[in-house]
């Protein structure tokens, strides 16, 4: 919400643009809350926290512009500057937050899982979300906004105030932590890993 | 490189470079505008056993994401609530 206020909406325009562009995004915003929260009430406050800026601010989002991105990216800030500070977990400080914190954008691509696709495809909804829910929040931001909901890596870059290097480094190791998630899972689950063949 | 080799398995067991490759292969998944993807993407897949192994296990793990990831319901009070306390502002 750095940007300039370009233009004043009429209130006609402003009901439009918060009715017709806004609201259809409310599902999206609530589950991507809830994810950031893992708590109903946080989330619901999160929302309508969001939303009540956004009007407020309305006249610095440009009409034809991904309004999603821009509602998103007010969201995460709101998270991170209201909830993040007063969130009911336990705050976490393990290796993923200290990989985040030195954030460099070279990435090991030689490491491999020996993951193997059918394990993965014969998951349950619940070990899904369940592996999302153990990543580090930064972590499990990027697998939201890229798998969930679509958004490019130029768009992640806006919401997430980071280059667009960072977003792709961030997304590899987010995705190996998944991996080794979901490896266990499998291993639990009686699917042979490659290592037991 | 032809089909043939993708069906008959006749790829290289190694690849030459990792990081190159599979940070292309993550790129198009992700649905990145790359220039020439698909020629790439399957000369990748018809040539190299890595690149094939994890392509597919990349794109099994972004399926069961979009597919199968529970959601909540938005509850039902909180859109009025929010065009209310609008309202109460104007």
């Amino acid at each position: 919400m750095s940007e300039v206020q370009r233009k004043k909406y009429t209130e006609q325009e402003k009901n439009n643009i918060f009715g017709q562009e806004f609201m259809p995004n409310i599902d999206s915003m609530y589950n991507f809350a809830y994810r950031l929260t893992f708590d109903e009430d946080d989330a619901k406050d999160l929302v309508q926290d969001t939303y009540l800026k956004a009007f407020r601010f309305i006249n610095s989002f440009e009409q034809g512009t991904n309004a999603k991105a821009w509602l998103f990216r007010i969201l995460k800030n709101s998270f991170i500057n209201d909830y993040r500070k007063k969130s009911k977990q336990p705050a976490k400080i393990d290796y993923q937050e200290v990989e985040t914190y030195y954030n460099s954008d070279d990435v090991d691509y030689t490491s491999t899982t020996d993951l193997r696709v059918d394990a993965v495809k014969d998951m349950l909804g619940d070990e899904i979300s369940n592996a999302l829910n153990s990543l580090a929040v930064d972590f499990r931001t990027v697998i939201i906004l890229c798998d969930l909901e679509g958004f490019t890596y130029e768009e992640m870059a806006k919401i997430l105030d980071i280059p667009i290097g960072t977003v792709r480094s961030r997304l590899h190791r987010a995705r190996n932590l998944l991996k080794d998630q979901l490896r266990s899972y499998a291993s639990t689950m009686g699917y042979q890993t490659d290592d037991e063949e | 490189m032809d089909d043939k080799s993708a069906s008959t398995g006749d790829r290289k067991l190694s690849c030459n470079d990792v990081s190159k490759c599979f940070q292309l292969l993550e790129s198009i998944l992700d649905g990145e505008n790359i220039p020439n993807s698909q020629e790439a993407l399957k000369e990748k897949l018809a040539k190299c056993e890595p690149c094939f192994k994890h392509f597919h296990l990349e794109q099994a793990i972004r399926d069961v994401f979009k597919t199968k990831c529970t959601k909540k319901p938005v509850p039902p009070e909180l859109e009025a609530n929010i065009r209310q306390i609008i309202q109460e502002k104007k």
